[in-house]
């Protein structure tokens, strides 16, 4: 497992670089993850996309089906993809601290 | 993002036809096999095209792809293309070619053949080359089938084609759910289950609906945030571990080849079928895996002594009934064979008097 080190925390990756230990989302790793994305500022629709990604997290216990993402934010997939070039499994949901996604993908 | 190009497309599949399958398309009238590997297409205008057909083991090198590139250039004016089943086909022209072309590929050691009532190529996935899910090896079980059954590949002597198919579980990535003989990879043990891990690689509600039977439930200890599995209820399918890296279920003492017969995709007089347990369990036994080998031509051989003329797999055990397709092939009928499978399963009993003793 390897371990990166930002702005002074240290995180624990997978070799795809997402969280090994979920507890360790912070602030900073939405910074370190967004230079490795390829987002040059991160804007409140970033954010609105991130907290709701969190939000059905925590109360679902599972990553939102896309469509569901789209409808609750508003945002289309096409534009969530404006905002998280590689998408929003690899992109939003790193970002957000969530695991892998996984299945046939 | 400033110079990426997407949304292309695959290229335009008539920017690689040879002329001559260009000058024709959709105007052929007829064809024939000329000799195991080799057909002969005629056209409506008179004009002929000779494909020549050699196996491939699918999961070849940038060196071999150039190897029949330059074949290709040398004796097709640099076209050839691939079958569904992973077969090559060099499209010759020049009648004149075809010996010559036939000679070389005979040096090269690529095998002429798969057309008409043989053995084609076996459709199959990635094995222990490239997948985390399997219960079994794919190209080297291929490799050893293939070897033992290469008569069959150039050669007609069958009573129909016979499709083999492997998959390395039963996800049944391509074709083994519908082919005469299919290789498929069966665990024999139920996940184990990394509990400390586990809420951090995985979503606990998928992973509780990807399971068949319904084993799966949250762990009682509400601080462990992990699941729990009910023993008796799995039947190892490995769902779990697709859906959750935590749940690890290959044994390699215990994972192992199924075989299933008697499948089709083709409407030729009887309609398409799935394939049906034959053998539950063979032993995972690399690299020549002789019990699968050995028990796939036993069931082929009393195939090609028992059917008659253009009869399937499938279509030879409807005929003789299933008690005496375990009977003529020698494999013992056990419970694993019943089928237990929810309501579905009903259908499958015998619900007549009709039996042979």
């Amino acid at each position: 497992m390897a371990v990166v080190e930002y702005k002074g925390k240290t995180f624990e990756v997978d070799e795809d670089g997402f969280l090994a230990n979920l507890d360790q989302w912070g602030p900073e790793w939405v910074e370190y993850v967004k230079d490795l994305e390829g987002i040059k500022e991160l804007t409140e629709d970033h954010w609105k996309v991130i907290n709701m990604l969190q939000d059905y997290y925590k109360k679902n216990g599972i990553a939102p089906m896309v469509r569901i993402l789209s409808k609750v934010t508003g945002f289309k997939l096409k534009y969530i993809y404006e905002l998280f070039p590689s998408g929003p499994g690899k992109g939003a949901c790193k970002m957000a601290g969530l695991p892998k996604p996984t299945g046939c993908v | 993002m400033a110079e990426r190009i997407t949304d292309i497309g695959p290229p335009h599949y008539s920017k690689f036809l040879p002329p001559i399958i260009k000058d024709n398309y959709g105007k052929w009238a007829s064809h024939e096999i000329l000799e195991p590997g080799v057909l002969k297409h005629t056209a409506e205008s008179g004009a002929e095209i000779y494909s020549v057909r050699v196996g491939s083991p699918r999961i070849i090198t940038t060196l071999f792809a150039r190897d029949i590139c330059a074949l290709a250039d040398k004796y097709c004016g640099g076209y050839l293309r691939f079958t569904s089943r992973h077969n090559i086909e060099f499209l010759v022209t020049d009648k004149a070619q075809l010996e010559p072309l036939k000679a070389e590929l005979k040096k090269a050691g690529l095998p002429i053949g798969g057309t008409g009532h043989s053995v084609t190529n076996i459709v199959h996935t990635q094995g222990w080359i490239h997948c985390h899910t399997p219960a079994i090896d794919a190209s080297g079980i291929v490799k050893a089938v293939m070897d033992d059954l290469f008569e069959y590949f150039g050669s007609h002597k069958l009573p129909a084609q016979v499709r083999i198919s492997l998959a390395c579980c039963l996800n049944m990535c391509g074709a083994v759910h519908c082919s005469d003989i299919a290789i498929c990879g069966v665990h024999r043990t139920p996940p184990k289950i990394m509990h400390e891990k586990l809420r951090h690689l995985c979503e606990i509600p998928t992973t509780i609906a990807s399971c068949p039977t319904g084993a799966i439930r949250p762990h009682p200890d509400k601080n462990l945030k992990s699941v729990i599995v009910n023993e008796p209820r799995c039947m190892y399918c490995g769902n779990c571990y697709t859906m959750c890296p935590a749940l690890p279920c290959f044994d390699s003492e215990k994972g192992g080849v199924a075989l299933l017969v008697g499948g089709k995709v083709s409407n030729a007089k009887s309609p398409p079928a799935f394939s049906r347990l034959a053998v539950p369990y063979i032993p995972n036994n690399p690299p020549r895996w002789p019990e699968t080998v050995a028990a796939i031509r036993k069931i082929l051989i009393k195939y090609a002594e028992g059917a008659n003329k253009w009869e399937r797999v499938g279509e030879w055990i409807e005929r003789i009934g299933w008690e005496k397709f375990f009977e003529v092939c020698d494999i013992p009928f056990t419970f694993q064979h019943i089928d237990d499978y929810k309501f579905q399963a009903y259908d499958t009993y015998r619900t007549s008097m009709h039996f042979k003793f």
